[in-house]
């Protein structure tokens, strides 16, 4: 198996090629030190498999499998401590290893990995979405998207946003005058936002109530908000009670 | 409200005690002034309860006036007039009531006996109410040193929490798990940095242990604390953790409670630079302003990083520590922007006791 190793440390990088030297059918193919390397190496590389590290800079391990999407390869996570991140891939049934990674463990895991890559029947892993959620501390919310454009790579932090619109098979997300895409669903989102910031206002609009400057009638049962930036977006009935309901 | 009367048995002993007054002073008038037996107690035992009740409304005065932080002259001259006043009253009460109590038909046998018994009265009252006013200092001084012995305790139960609190947080999974993680990568390539890298830990744990015990160590002792830290952190981070100390030299025999500069310097790694691609400098400055001692410590951070809002533990703890020991003699100061973060702490500047430094484990050397 053609394996990539996502670390943020040397020492640690250097450490999983030794261990995985002991593991037959395993080929190091390549070693990223942060989460742009890595995506940039998944596609020029086309791993089978990615040992990958949840704490880094800029990208964590999650916003890493976000990224890629269906292009990400199999994943193996690592972690030194992170109750939570554990806690979800027990519930989720994912593998991940802990920090010293132990041989025998790392080549369990490893075999893993292969059997579920090699059986077409197996259950589908949950998308890095469910997985960052289910990892989060208990009442922490969704703090920053990351988005790709043409190859860079962007942190949204969250209040910067004014609102995110479903179009097709993505989201755009609107930050004054720019909308970067990314492939998710709506309601994945809007499970992950603080429901006091972000209100759904129409069956494809996540408001940032910030925003709002105010509200106009449409027609008998709709109305528009207007941003202050003045730009309006559509709202349902229900959205209205929404909006209605949080501002009381 | 005097205290005494929230209490009937207080008030009863107090009552006895000036009973007892009066009795003596019944004695006197007999022995001395040949007076009737029964007359000279009906006369005495209830004009010392009154002059009793009178030297209560001593209470607050005392409480106006702090024996130790009011001027001497002051203090004498107002309770000189207050006694001058209080026994005025008191005398001219008991003149009245002796006339009460005379027989009419004696009268003219006692015509000059308040002219004899005066002095004594004024002589015996004044006596009584300086004991009584100095019994009110005293239990106010009991009262006050009872109050200061339960601060104290309460200060010293919050030291032990506050140590609790950072040895905990000394033992950082992350920190633990991830030093180990280095230690076994370099069994594998370079044995004699993992040894160097176990005594690194040892020395570190060894230190926050020894000195989490100390009620306060020299800042130059947790320096070498921070230098250790950092030392183990770098074999993690490798050339992406760089460490930039300003001490002054006129600092480090000035004392600090121990632990109070390091999770502050973990803060700046674990919520700086380790989320930095390229890295960055922690910037630890020691200075004396002004017979207050700064302590800074500085790093640059991501803005985008996630849970940069969740940060606030490690300063939380100092400050509160900082705030038992000092109470508002000390500050904190954070500041915040998108790229740099920077705490500072102000403290006293207390010279240590110099004591001999010779046992001292801490293996920091290179």
């Amino acid at each position: 198996m053609r394996t990539l190793i996502v670390d943020d440390e040397s020492l640690a990088r250097a450490y999983l090629v030794e261990q995985l030297g002991g593991v037959a059918g395993i080929e190091v193919v390549g070693q990223a030190a942060n989460g742009v390397e890595a995506i940039k190496m998944v596609e020029q590389l086309t791993p089978d498999l990615m040992l990958l590290d949840i704490q880094m800079p800029k990208l964590t391990g999650f916003d890493v499998l976000d990224l890629l999407g269906e292009k990400a390869p199999a994943v193996i996570f690592i972690t030194a401590y992170d109750e939570y991140a554990v806690k979800a891939f027990e519930v989720h049934a994912v593998d991940y290893l802990l920090k010293p990674v132990e041989a025998t463990r790392l080549a369990a895991a490893v075999e893993h990995a292969r059997g579920r890559l090699q059986d077409k029947a197996a259950k589908p892993q949950p998308s890095a979405q469910t997985l960052a959620a289910a990892a989060r501390p208990p009442g922490r919310k969704l703090e920053r998207v990351v988005i790709r454009n043409e190859g860079q790579v962007q942190v949204l932090p969250i209040d910067t946003i004014d609102y995110i619109q479903a179009q097709d098979d993505y989201l755009s997300f609107v930050v004054g005058k720019v909308k970067h895409r990314k492939q998710q669903t709506m309601s994945e989102l809007e499970a992950q936002l603080d429901a006091s910031r972000f209100v759904r206002v129409h069956r494809s609009f996540l408001l940032n109530i910030d925003r709002l400057a105010k509200l106009e009638l449409y027609s008998k049962d709709s109305w528009l908000a207007v941003l202050k930036d003045g730009m309006q977006i559509p709202v349902s009935r229900s959205g209205y009670a929404r909006i209605k309901e949080l501002i009381q | 409200m005097h205290p005494i009367l929230t209490q009937p048995w207080r008030l009863l002993q107090y009552v006895g005690a000036w009973t007892l007054f009066g009795v003596l002073l019944a004695a006197v008038l007999i022995v001395g002034n040949k007076l009737p037996i029964v007359w000279a107690l009906e006369f005495s035992v209830p004009l010392a309860i009154l002059l009793g009740f009178l030297a209560l409304s001593c209470w607050y005065m005392t409480r106006v006036l702090p024996a130790r932080e009011t001027p001497w002259p002051r203090l004498i001259s107002i309770w000189l007039g207050t006694g001058i006043v209080i026994i005025a009253t008191w005398l001219y009460l008991s003149l009245l009531w002796a006339q009460l109590l005379l027989p009419e038909e004696e009268e003219a046998l006692f015509i000059d006996l308040p002219i004899q018994i005066s002095p004594l009265l004024v002589f015996a009252g004044a006596v009584a109410l300086s004991i009584a006013i100095v019994s009110h200092y005293l239990v106010a001084a009991f009262e006050r040193s009872r109050q200061a012995e339960k601060q104290a305790l309460q200060s010293k139960v919050l030291a032990k929490e506050a140590e609790l609190r950072s040895l905990r947080s000394q033992l950082d999974p992350h920190f633990l798990f991830n030093a180990l993680n280095s230690v076994a990568s370099l069994i594998g390539s370079d044995v004699t940095a993992a040894r160097r890298m176990c005594y690194l830990m040892a020395g570190f744990f060894r230190q926050s242990v020894a000195l989490g015990r100390e009620e306060s160590i020299p800042l130059a002792e947790e320096m070498r604390l921070v230098e250790t830290f950092l030392a183990i952190e770098e074999v993690r981070f490798g050339d992406r953790l760089r460490k930039h100390f300003d001490v002054a030299e006129d600092t480090l025999k000035l004392t600090v409670p121990p632990l109070v500069l390091q999770p502050l310097v973990e803060n700046a790694v674990h919520h700086g630079i380790a989320h930095l691609l390229e890295g960055g400098d922690v910037t630890v400055t020691a200075r004396q302003i002004n017979g207050l001692l700064e302590l800074t410590v500085e790093n640059p951070c991501d803005p985008d990083r996630p849970g940069s809002k969740g940060t606030g533990t490690g300063l939380h703890n100092v400050r509160a520590r900082l705030e038992t020991v000092y109470g508002h003699e000390a500050r904190v100061d954070s500041t915040a922007t998108p790229t740099r973060f920077r705490v500072s702490l102000l403290l006293p500047a207390i010279a240590a006791a110099p004591k001999e430094d010779g046992q001292n484990n801490a293996n920091t050397n290179r």
